[in-house]
């Protein structure tokens, strides 16, 4: 193709103005737009004579209008005029390229005066025609000259005063209520102590010793912040409380109210809720005003937001955006380090993939954005926390400023904002850095210490005969207990005692209470033999397993009592306060949740009971994580990470067809390999101690509930605080304890009552 | 071609209304007093004698009360077809060879609310119930045309057409008096001429008759 014909080919380009050599076609519209307007005009002012006059003709009534309304005749000249100017400038270039000469002449001409003085001309010329049109209006009412009426009108505008004045009112009555409304809206949520207002010390917080240091160390520097100023630091503005609920945060905050020298702010949780858009940022803007004062005043001021995951978080979407959660390592669920030893890169990564997947433990999700005060309230709360250092009052912005003096900067406020919170995924990111919050506080359960102080200092309050060693032995078996809990529990071991008409409470009475809290009140039903046999012998295949295989844990206690929800039970608690867990532990859970069925078909010639289903899930639950997750089983990727990246499962290449599928059977296979050889095991030291499991059911069915002492006691023959297990260790007590069993298990296979009733010792 | 289009449009639209400016003028004179809802029309040609001019004129008058009433004027004018009448010749009795319109709308004086009758109304110019009843002392030659109610939306009286004779010559009123509907104002709408004049423009004057128009106070 030749180059005329791709040029002829070619589109041409719509032209550019200076391109054109004739104007522009108006549109038809464009051109009769104003003759139209102006004849609708003299139509309306033709119709308003004529309703007018009941007499005047139409004739008559157009040519008066005509006659009295030149300056529309004029109008429709010059706009006559307009059209033929642009009729020419459409159809004759000379004429065109004259007009466009001229006009870029003028535009050079104007172009000479600068910017500035171009705009500030061309207001003075619109106020200048403002001014004149005024006049002219003015004229027009008051038929007078356009000059003489504009000298009029301040006078009209005075006479006018009160109306406007009540105008004004009207609008300021409004705002005035709208300002009170809000000014009220405002209010409360935020309660303020003075020193000595609160008797709560540190030493009435136990068990948290290294948060409370951290804690009094933060207030050293709020009293005395020269100490690390002069040196060029700055004082820590915020900690963090996170924790378990009940494990003290808020005690820990009331003592630090009673402890410092400074006022003490509590900030409701729900302080910045509110009904209004706009009202929650209202109240941060004067909780910090508030504490701005105090902190002038009393030289420092410590603030407490209480559940502060209430201030919410603003969300990956309207957060951070991708990545940002790598800052948020601490509280990675799970992992004894979060993902900190993780490149931020990989962190996110796993993080986000967490998220999609919606995994347990990771709360903040975007579900939560948005929570809290409402749009506003937590980005109030962040610049007030760390924003702008502008200067403040109206004497120093104002007035100084208006005598040619800068403003002073505001002097440094020394206020300690102190957040607890037992969801800290929840808290907004931005919240948390440097600079707003510095320290965060894990405040975990107590520790075996810390327990041992908190039940003696709840015991001080009330009457009892506890021993030291019987505190140190309640500290042991509750492990997770918490203040709260620890409080809990000698309340209700008091209420046991006063209703037994004792005032003094003793160790028997806080184990009752601790169980009573722990499996809630036995439901007293009465087993029918045969079925009290069967039950007393799956819990003793339990309590014999636990006894003899799970070492790091030990029993507290076995009962055949039927609760709400299980019918007997055989619990366990870590002796120490332990923080990881090993694949043999592991494999000793699952044998003492596998026993229940290898003693019942062991006992029951190969029968056994629905009553196993919860064990069997536990122990595949716990088999599965070894395999898939823990690096316990026969590989070592992870079945997660495996499933999530459709990779499918180790050995034996991709798999064909549905892949999930094919991925989850192998781990089921693998899974089930491992319960199988379990089990055996199970059966093989059950068989070994017979004896011992048919003792164990025989004291359960005696006592119903026994101590974890108890169970030791039958398996050693030694004196436990209930049973005595010296008669368990005489063979012919056995021989009869066995012959009992043939006849509950006859009974059990025919549905009948045993014919011999339970040997008693 | 549209624009083509658009200039042969607003030449037309041009030229109609250069037409309309140009073809003329009014048909009738429009007297008017919209605020009173009083209205007439009388021919293009007669010539108006202006509210001042018949306020200054009327402010001469010796005859009692005559100053108590001009205030209570709140629109009056004349019209003739020869620009030599002045305010004077509409305010006297003197016969004119060129008919005369005079318009007035005037409120009442209280005792005029309390007795204002229709034969007050016959009597506006002259007295001419006491020509009929014989009570007058001296009685010119005269008779009455028409003398029947007019009745319009804001207002009823009496139209009365009667001739009499002034100094030898015949003079002929058409004259009519509306009462507004409250009683509180006078409408008097009166057209004379000698009547030779009279009969000559008898079509004219009728039609401005006709065309008095009360639509009451608004």
């Amino acid at each position: 193709m030749s180059l005329e014909a791709i040029e002829k080919d070619m589109q041409p380009n719509r032209p550019r103005d200076s391109d054109r050599k004739t104007r522009v076609h108006l549109p038809l519209f464009d051109r009769i737009k104003f003759f139209l307007l102006f004849i609708l005009v003299f139509v309306i002012l033709v119709w308003a004579a004529m309703a007018n006059d009941p007499i005047l003709k139409f004739h008559d009534a157009v040519i008066n209008e005509l006659n009295a309304r030149w300056w529309l005749i004029a109008l429709f000249v010059v706009e006559a005029v307009r059209q033929i100017h642009f009729g020419l400038a459409e159809t004759l270039a000379p004429y065109h390229g004259g007009w466009v000469r001229y006009f870029a002449f003028v535009e050079r001409q104007v172009a000479r005066i600068g910017d500035w003085n171009r705009y500030r001309l061309s207001r003075l010329i619109k106020v200048l025609l403002f001014v004149v049109l005024l006049a002219v209006i003015l004229g027009a009412i008051y038929k007078e000259a356009p000059v003489t009426a504009l000298f009029m009108a301040p006078k009209a505008l005075w006479s006018a005063l009160p109306l406007l004045g009540q105008l004004a009112f009207a609008v300021f009555f409004i705002i005035i209520q709208f300002g009170a409304m809000f000014w009220f809206l405002s209010r409360g949520g935020i309660d303020t102590y003075f020193p000595d207002d609160i008797r709560t010390r540190f030493s009435d917080v136990w068990g948290q010793d290294h948060v409370l240091n951290r804690i009094r160390e933060n207030l050293l520097f709020l009293e005395s912040p020269e100490e690390i100023e002069k040196h060029g630091g700055y004082v820590p503005g915020g900690i963090l409380l996170w924790g378990p609920p009940g494990t003290g945060k808020t005690l820990m905050a009331e003592s630090m109210a009673g402890e410092t020298g400074k006022p003490f702010v509590f900030v409701d949780p729900g302080a910045f809720n509110a009904m209004f858009f706009g009202v929650g940022v209202l109240k941060v803007k004067s909780l910090f005003r508030k504490l701005r004062k105090l902190a002038l005043r009393y030289g420092g001021v410590v603030v407490f937001f209480d559940e502060a995951d209430s201030l919410g978080n603003r969300g990956a979407a309207v957060g951070g955006g991708q990545g940002s959660f790598a800052t948020r390592s601490p509280f990675l669920a799970n992992a004894c380090n979060g993902a900190n030893f993780l490149s931020p890169n990989a962190a996110s990564l796993v993080v986000r993939k967490a998220m999609s997947r919606g995994q347990e433990g990771f709360v903040a999700n975007t579900a939560m954005a948005g929570g809290g005060g409402g749009m506003g309230t937590l980005q109030a709360l962040l610049t007030e926390l760390s924003g702008l250092k502008k200067p403040k009052g109206f004497f120093n912005r104002i007035v100084r400023r208006t005598l040619g003096l800068r403003p002073k900067n505001p002097p440094k406020y020394r206020i300690l904002v102190v957040m607890a919170t037992n969801l800290p995924e929840a808290l907004d990111e931005a919240l948390l850095r440097p600079g707003r919050i510095d320290r965060m506080y894990r405040v975990g359960y107590p520790s075996k210490a810390g327990r041992v102080r908190t039940y003696q200092g709840y015991l001080a309050k009330v009457s009892n005969s506890l021993t030291p060693e019987e505190i140190e032995k309640l500290a042991v078996i509750t492990p997770y207990a918490t203040g709260a809990i620890i409080k809990d529990t000698i309340n209700e071991a008091l209420i046991l005692a006063i209703r037994e008409g004792r005032t003094s409470i003793t160790f028997a009475d806080v184990i009752k209470a601790k169980q009573l809290k722990e499996l809630g009140p036995a439901e007293d039903v009465e087993y029918i033999e045969r079925e009290r046999h069967a039950v007393a012998v799956h819990e003793a295949c339990h309590g014999v397993m636990a006894y003899l295989v799970r070492h790091h844990m030990a029993i507290d206690l076995a009962t055949i009592e039927k609760g709400s929800n299980y019918l007997g039970m055989v619990a366990s608690i870590p002796p120490d306060d332990q923080f990881t867990r090993w694949r043999s532990e592991y494999e000793a859970d699952i044998l003492v949740s596998l026993a229940s069925l290898a003693g019942e078909r062991m006992f029951f010639q190969g029968d056994n009971s629905s009553g196993v289903s919860g064990d069997l899930e536990s122990a595949t639950t716990i088999a599965s994580f070894m395999e898939g997750h823990w690096g316990m089983g026969s590989t070592v990727s992870s079945h997660a990470s495996n499933r999530r990246f459709e990779v499918g499962a180790p050995g034996g290449g991709k798999p064909q067809g549905d892949d999930n599928k094919a991925v989850k059977g192998m781990l089921a296979d693998r899974i089930e390999g491992n319960l199988e050889g379990l089990l055996n095991k199970a059966e093989e030291i059950l068989a070994l101690n017979r004896g011992k499991v048919l003792s164990l059911a025989h004291a359960l069915e005696i006592h119903k509930t026994i101590s974890g002492e108890d169970v030791t006691a039958v398996m050693t023959g030694e004196v436990g605080p209930l049973v005595d297990g010296r008669p368990y260790q005489d063979p012919a007590k056995i021989e009869e304890i066995e012959r009992y069993h043939e006849a509950a298990l006859r009974a059990h296979q025919g549905h009948q009552r045993p014919e011999i009733s339970i040997p008693i010792f | 071609m549209n624009f083509r289009r658009g200039f042969k449009l607003s030449a037309v639209i041009l030229g109609g209304a250069l037409l309309l400016t140009s073809c003329g003028t009014p048909s009738q004179k429009y007297g008017s007093d919209s605020k009173d809802g009083v209205y007439f029309a009388v021919p293009n040609s007669w010539n108006q004698i202006s509210s001042k001019d018949l306020a200054s004129q009327e402010a001469l008058s010796t005859v009692a009360g005559s100053s108590e009433r001009l205030a209570l004027v709140r629109y009056q004018v004349a019209y003739s077809p020869d620009p030599k009448i002045k305010a004077k010749d509409v305010l006297t009795l003197n016969t004119p060879d060129t008919p005369i319109v005079y318009a007035r709308v005037r409120g009442l004086t209280d005792s005029e609310i309390q007795q204002v009758s229709y034969n007050d109304l016959r009597n506006l110019i002259l007295p001419l119930t006491t020509w009929e009843d014989g009570t007058a002392s001296s009685i010119p030659v005269y008779n009455v045309i028409t003398d029947q109610e007019a009745v319009q939306k804001g207002g009823r009286g009496v139209h009365t057409v009667f001739a009499f004779t002034n100094n030898g010559v015949s003079q002929t009123i058409n004259q009519t008096g509306l009462l507004s509907n409250d009683h509180r104002t006078l409408v008097m709408f009166v057209v004379r001429c000698s009547t030779v004049c009279y009969n000559k423009n008898k079509t004219e004057i009728e039609k401005a008759v006709a065309s008095l128009t009360d639509r009451g106070t608004k």
